[in-house]
């Protein structure tokens, strides 16, 4: 029955804009079916299936050769539909009506751990007879599903966040004790889900696991009204945001994205090893320039990020750098309970006992974050308007009496960003250039997401090289969901950071701001969709300036 | 290719004209002579001298726009000439009244498919197929990714999606005419047996139909928003234009739907804003199109109204008929 459940959940989680609807939705889902199919379902709604099986391309055709489809036109469908999934599941509408349903009572477990998988030992004549069969003995509601975790495709507008929430209401346990445990490479089996069920909770199973990440938020006026003495002021790093564990001797790097990363950066793990002492350190991973004592563009860091197992070579020319913000546990005590300032103090002795080491010295790969001390306000502001010269991107604003929570906690953190005004946007427009860029999507639209939708709220034309705008023009071009004229309506998948000037109310735009001098500033090729800024931030900003 | 200059009928400043007749059909500005294939808005344009369609059809533009137009009526079937040019109007089930337009001129015949579909709908005059030489066909969903369910399939989850959320009151977004009398008509069928309220402009609709004959269920308007707290459970029908505003900040628990051929794509689905999507049109699907294509045995066919491309290439293909593109004449 599970498979047909899971694409009911899929239709309902997918029907619904309320955050409270859809954890009711998951929370049924969980108490109706078997640990095994749970277990499934969070790995696939978490995004951590991105495994591409068969490519949208191979897919469409696949159906076009079974068929006896034109392929042309499959593809002119897929321009308007923007999806290979989606496209031939709605295509197969027209092919699969009647036959017999062998498939029908298929469990999400059974597809996903032997009939999938079973495909890549196949030669390629049998896969594609293979998939053929499946189509015509899979119930039609299912086809989505099936076509989706066949091209690596699936994705729904679940958070983590939203997993979590459902499942600590499930069982009357902290949030935060679910994030934990559903942090990083969680693999789907019948122990992975009654260990997140799990009602008591063991510490030795959470050992490898970074904490939850806590975050800042946009920096408000209100605090001005403090003593600035409150504060502990840092540079806003503009690098991967990471923790280190070390415990019982073992090294993990997790990146706030929820990813292990040791692979990426071995020196690291490698020279983190020598540290006698167990830790768990809350900080930055940047490219660093070791002469300048400053960090290098982010661009740098990005030819480290997808890399795994980097040369000498590359490790020579990228250095990088773990600069740490805090210490969230020592030799196995967790100290995230006691206030920030007391941290420091903590965090200070350790790094210097580990520095002032003879051997295996670690102060070539990571340092401790120095701390800002303005005299007041202004002063600060001084500071901030400095950051751009230390390629930071301002300052972030810590009350020293706070504890370590998880998320984006109201009141602790700032990030107190630098002007321009910056907010990462979604790409869902292009236009045609003209004159020298005739012939290229040159003009873009950006949006900002309000509930599940992208509204437009800018558009710009410059600040991309001549490489990335034809990167860009290539994706635009096979990425179109529809055409409008010269407009090309986009597959939003892409991220910019888009800097402006000023940012007012307007009413004659949709999204009910209008900013001035809009600019791409970066390719955030980092960030997901669902990272990008929302309006209410963009207000938020606006309500900050004025 | 394109319709040449001694056709017919030809395509001029955006609009299909008979020259012999010299007669426009749902022209987008003011001429002399009028042919309106139904009374939906974008096919309607005010300051025509004449205006000729079926009598449903003058019936609801008049209520829509007031009885200050000029329309001659006709029936389904009945022929009348001008300038020696046969022309009779012939049901295309789009909506109440909606029509294709045949013309006979030297033993030559054309068919305007007008908005057409072949789908069920108790609420107007099933499409009739009508043999022609040449065809102008509509072709708004001519992609094979577009395939309607069966309507009642499609009005038992709408019934479903408002029954399964009783806390909550059901927005349901739709043209006010045809559409709505349609769902109404479907939705009175399923399970659902709760209150239906209808926005004014859809519940002049309904009244509109039921005076031309037509059974529809009644409804309650939607007036003043002091009855907010009785709507949960129930179903309000709207048309799309009140889904974006401050309308619907009145409602509170509300869940939104539209019901359209457009739902189909998900994409477009999630970009629309509304919580779910209904996939119903009343125009035809990509096998509707062929099948009229076929029926109709025209030797001569052009798409507008849509991706005519896609739909010309692939009969061109087949090598069955002769399809020409349809350009613009300038």
């Amino acid at each position: 029955m599970s498979l047909n459940n899971f694409s009911e959940l899929f239709a309902d989680l997918d029907a619904s804009n309320s955050t409270n609807n859809k954890i009711e939705v998951l929370k049924s889902f969980f108490l109706s079916n078997k640990p095994i199919d749970n277990s499934w379902a969070i790995y696939l709604l978490t995004g951590k299936s991105n495994k591409r099986f068969i490519s949208g391309k191979y897919l469409r055709n696949l159906f076009s050769q079974i068929y006896e489809y034109p392929q042309w036109l499959i593809d002119t469908c897929y321009l308007k539909v923007g999806d290979s999934a989606e496209v031939i599941t709605l295509l197969l509408k027209n092919k699969t009506t009647s036959r017999n349903k062998k498939l029908s009572n298929i469990s999400l477990n059974e597809l996903l751990s032997k009939k999938i998988p079973e495909l890549s030992k196949l030669n390629e004549e049998e896969k594609n007879l293979e998939i053929k069969g499946i189509w015509e003995t899979l119930p039609e509601d299912n086809h989505l599903i099936f076509n989706k975790i066949l091209t690596g495709t699936f994705r729904v507008g679940v958070s983590i966040g939203l997993i979590t929430k459902s499942i600590s209401r499930l069982i009357n346990i902290d949030e935060e004790i679910i994030s934990h445990r559903l942090m990083g490479n969680f693999k789907p089996s019948i122990d992975s889900y009654e260990f997140l069920i799990n009602k008591t909770i063991n510490i030795e199973e959470l050992n490898s696991k970074p904490f939850p990440f806590l975050l800042a938020n946009n920096f408000e006026d209100k605090i001005f009204k403090h003593s600035i003495n409150d504060f502990q002021f840092e540079w806003k790093y503009d690098g991967i945001r990471m923790q280190i564990i070390k415990r019982s001797g073992n090294v993990s790097l997790w990146t706030r994205g929820q990813e292990l990363v040791n692979e990426s950066f071995p020196e690291l793990v490698e020279k983190m090893a020598y540290v006698k002492d167990d830790f768990v350190l809350d900080g930055e991973l940047l490219v660093w320039n070791f002469k300048e004592k400053i960090a290098f563009d982010f661009s740098f860091l990005q030819k480290r990020i997808n890399r795994k197992s980097p040369t000498r070579s590359i490790q020579i020319k990228y250095p990088i750098i773990f600069i740490a913000y805090d210490l969230l546990e020592i030799n196995g005590r967790d100290i995230r309970e006691i206030k920030l300032e007391n941290r420091r103090i903590e965090l200070e002795k350790y790094f210097s006992k580990w520095h002032n080491k003879t051997e295996n010295n670690i102060s070539d790969i990571s340092k401790i974050c120095d701390l800002i001390s303005p005299k007041d306000w202004p002063d600060a502001l001084t500071y901030k308007e400095k950051s751009r010269e230390n390629n930071t991107e301002g300052l972030i604003i810590k009350k020293k009496t706070s504890i370590y929570s998880s998320g984006r906690k109201k009141g602790i953190w700032w990030k107190y960003k630098v002007d321009p005004m910056q907010l990462d946007a979604v790409l869902i427009y292009a236009k045609g250039g003209s004159g020298r860029r005739a012939g290229l999507y040159t003009d873009y639209s950006f949006a900002l997401w309000k509930d599940q939708e992208l509204i437009k709220f800018a558009s710009a034309y410059s600040g991309l090289t001549n490489i990335e705008i034809k990167e860009l023009d290539k994706w635009i071009r096979k990425n179109t969901i529809e055409k409008f004229g010269p407009v090309r309506s986009l597959k939003p998948e892409m991220v910019f950071e888009i800097s402006f000037e000023k940012i007012q109310i307007s009413k004659r735009h949709k999204s009910g701001i209008a900013v001035r001098f809009p600019r791409i500033t970066k390719w955030r090729k980092d960030k997901k969709i669902n990272d990008a800024d929302s309006l209410e931030n963009a207000f938020e900003l606006m309500k900050k300036i004025s | 290719m394109r319709i040449k200059q001694e056709d017919l009928i030809r395509y001029k400043d955006g609009n299909l004209y008979c020259e012999l007749a010299n007669i426009w059909i749902d022209p987008s500005k003011p001429v002399k002579r009028a042919l309106i294939t139904h009374a939906h808005f974008d096919h309607f344009t005010f300051g025509c001298e004449e205006y000729f369609s079926t009598y449903e059809t003058a019936i609801i533009l008049k209520e829509r726009v007031g009885d200050n137009v000029k329309i001659k009526t006709f029936d389904y079937g009945e022929e009348f000439k001008i300038n020696g040019i046969k022309i009779s109007f012939h049901p295309s089930g789009h909506i109440l009244g909606s029509s294709q337009i045949r013309f006979i001129f030297a033993e030559e015949k054309w068919l305007i498919s007008g908005d057409f579909k072949l789908q069920k709908d108790e609420t107007c005059k099933q499409h009739e197929i009508v043999k022609t030489d040449y065809l102008i066909s509509e072709c708004t969903f001519g992609l094979p990714i577009f395939k309607w369910d069966e309507t009642n399939k499609v009005a038992n989850d709408i019934s479903k999606w408002i029954t399964n959320s009783p806390e909550k009151t059901s927005l349901l977004f739709c043209y006010s005419l045809g559409k709505a009398q349609r769902l109404l008509n479907e939705i009175s069928q399923t399970n659902f047996k709760g209150n239906i309220y209808s926005h004014g402009s859809i519940y002049k609709m309904n009244n509109c139909y039921k005076e031309l004959g037509i059974d529809i269920k009644d409804t309650i308007k939607i007036e003043n928003k002091k009855k907010i707290d009785e709507l949960k459970g129930s179903l309000i029908l709207l048309p799309p234009s009140l889904s974006k505003g401050s309308y619907l900040k009145s409602f509170k628990n509300i869940q939104t739907a539209f019901a359209s051929g457009w739902m189909t794509i998900r994409a477009l689905r999630k970009r629309s804003g509304y919580d779910k999507g209904f996939v119903i049109s009343d125009h035809a699907d990509w096998d509707g199109i062929l099948e009229v294509v076929k029926k109709s045995e025209a030797k001569n066919v052009f798409f507008h109204h849509g991706d005519s491309e896609s739909l010309t290439k692939y009969l061109v293909e087949k090598k069955s008929i002769n399809v020409r593109f349809f350009e613009e004449q300038i």
